[in-house]
């Protein structure tokens, strides 16, 4: 076997380590490295074959495009904001209240519930989709961003409470017990003493909620018809990739746009975001 | 003082439960209720005038299920499905491992190579799939040219989306992009919870690195190992938005999935009970899947 030749030849071994990182590596990175020259390109040069590897005239025609004529763009951005900012408040809250109840009594239903949450993530969201079309268009909520907000939050909501579960599960009874016997009451436990410190835990639901909310699709998808509601993947996929001839350089200035914020927010965050994903996972 | 009906833990009890009833409520209006809806819309004739009407679906005798069988859509999007599950989980899980067992060496600027690593993760799912579709471009994309300088020449018209027989490939190639950081990042995790003192026990006791891997490391790895692959299966099982910009299902349906599949006959053909006989019969595989899946893993944690 190879890697036993390896255990008793420590540098062949170690070439082999960094070759695999090093193919493992540039797989992931280099074609954000693309996009990113891409967009720098005109599209003169965009459509060079072979491609060049570093821009000969770099230029922001693109970007200047995109901000000075695409306005549409700019709507599908907001309204993307709206929708992910909203999904992430409102699953702070849900996931404080579930959390901390599924972090601390443990009972018969406790169990039940956690298995409905689990269960529910479980299928494919077109199925719910075909129906809750018919539904909310009943009940008037289609075509709606609040519409599409609830049933969003309704996909993050079980995540984030055994995300934040194992935030409260840190917490130690004895603070509880010491204000129980002070005479506070249960609500002003959980929201006075035990929500304050797990602030980190709030960031790190409030972070995975809107990057998750934000890589919608297919809720928007089915749930949003008019185009000043679309939200922004929906919107790129209708308006940019509909046309027979792609615009790449646009297309890959729109990719750096909307990827900007999230990648600002997951690595300014990232101390948080790390270790609630760890948390929720491998521990959850 | 107020007096108590319930002993404490009773109340405990109720408090968690009053605590429970919004997402409760949310998770049955959005999620638990829609799913059984659209079983029962799986047996019944609705579509457009449905909709505009209000009227009620009719059932129509399984001819929604007759008309999956009639084509031979459905069979070919289960195929698809499960080879490009398959094959995406099992080099993810590989490549994941790998890339953290690398970190989990004594490497320079391990801390700044697992941060920067997680960006395709960040990246939204829709603009991964533009990125590979520059890429993978039939006439100007990077990987036309590197194929066809790796084959000295010989291939010069490398278009992997547009071949029926690399279509899916091309796919899970994108798929992989997204998901191997965030499969690696707990699988780094797991791997620095193994404690050290039993690895270096092993170690002078003479066993060797593949040794001390499957015998120390691996044990402790397991939950992880677990949970990530699951949550890899479910994740590819459910993918529809890199399908359905990167390919729309074609070239010739080779990427038709069962969630591409639903879709199309759900909200492009607006056959809605079609489409719901399609998400049944793949729920119904989705159970038997992670079924099983538990099942293997509790006969290996026995064994």
């Amino acid at each position: 076997m190879a890697i036993k030749t390896l255990n008793r030849d420590p540098l062949a071994f170690v070439l082999v380590k960094y070759f695999l990182l090093v193919i493992i590596l540039l797989f992931l990175l280099f074609p954000l490295y693309w996009v990113l020259i891409t967009s720098f390109k005109t599209n003169m040069e965009a459509y060079r074959y072979p491609p060049t590897f570093f821009p000969h005239e770099p230029a922001a025609t693109s970007f200047i495009k995109l901000f000075s004529e695409h306005n549409q763009f700019f709507v599908y951005y907001r309204n993307n904001l709206i929708v992910s900012t909203s999904v992430a408040v409102l699953c702070c809250v849900f996931a404080t209240f579930s959390g901390y109840s599924m972090a601390r009594f443990k009972n018969r239903w406790g169990r039940m519930f956690f298995a409905i949450l689990l269960v529910s993530q479980m299928f494919p969201v077109i199925s719910r989709m075909i129906s809750l079309y018919v539904i909310l268009g009943r009940i008037g909520i289609i075509n709606t961003l609040g519409g599409l907000i609830f049933a969003l939050l309704a996909a993050q909501v079980p995540f984030c409470i055994i995300l934040m579960a194992s935030f409260f599960a840190n917490i130690p009874t004895e603070i509880e017990e010491a204000a129980f016997v002070d005479g506070a009451g249960r609500w002003m436990i959980l929201f006075r003493i035990v929500t304050p410190l797990v602030k980190s835990g709030l960031l790190a639901v409030g972070i995975y909620a809107f990057l998750m909310t934000w890589d919608d699709y297919l809720h928007a998808a089915t749930l949003i018809q008019a185009d000043n509601l679309r939200t922004l993947s929906v919107g790129i996929a209708l308006r940019y990739l509909g046309e027979l001839s792609y615009d790449w350089s646009l297309v890959n200035a729109i990719s750096i746009i909307g990827t900007i914020p999230v990648v600002l927010i997951f690595f300014f965050f990232q101390k948080y975001m790390i270790k609630g994903l760890v948390a929720g996972a491998v521990k959850g | 003082m107020k007096t108590h009906f319930l002993n404490r833990r009773q109340r405990d009890g109720l408090f968690g439960f009053v605590l429970d009833i919004p997402a409760l409520a949310l998770t049955v209006a959005f999620i638990i209720v829609p799913i059984f809806d659209s079983v029962i819309k799986s047996f019944q004739e609705y579509g457009v005038r449905n909709i505009i009407s209000g009227k009620p679906g009719v059932w129509n005798n399984w001819a929604n299920y007759l008309y999956l069988s009639k084509t031979d859509l459905f069979l070919k999007a289960t195929i698809h499905t499960f080879s490009f599950v398959t094959a995406v989980v099992v080099v993810q899980f590989l490549l994941s491992l790998a890339l953290a067992l690398i970190l989990n060496t004594d490497i320079k600027g391990a801390r700044f190579l697992r941060s920067i690593m997680m960006t395709p993760w960040v990246v939204p799912t829709v603009i991964s799939a533009l990125i590979w579709m520059w890429l993978f471009q039939p006439q100007y994309g990077l990987v036309r040219y590197l194929i066809s300088i790796a084959s000295f020449g010989a291939v010069t018209d490398f278009a992997i989306l547009n071949n029926p027989k690399t279509a899916l490939m091309g796919v899970g190639i994108a798929a992989l992009w997204k998901q191997i950081p965030l499969m690696s990042l707990l699988l780094l995790a797991g791997l620095q919870n193994v404690p050290h003192d039993i690895e270096e026990a092993a170690m002078i006791d003479g066993a060797g690195k593949v040794r001390r891997f499957y015998s120390v490391v691996l044990p402790y790895l397991s939950p992880v190992i677990k949970v990530t692959i699951s949550m890899s299966i479910i994740e590819n099982f459910k993918q529809f938005p890199l399908f359905w910009t990167m390919t729309g299902g074609g070239p010739n349906n080779a990427t038709t999935t069962l969630a591409v599949l639903s879709y199309r006959e759900a909200f492009v053909s607006m056959n809605l009970g079609a489409g719901s006989a399609v998400t049944t019969l793949w729920m119904v595989m989705m159970i038997a899947v992670v079924f099983f899946y538990n099942q293997i893993f509790r006969i290996q944690d026995m064994g």
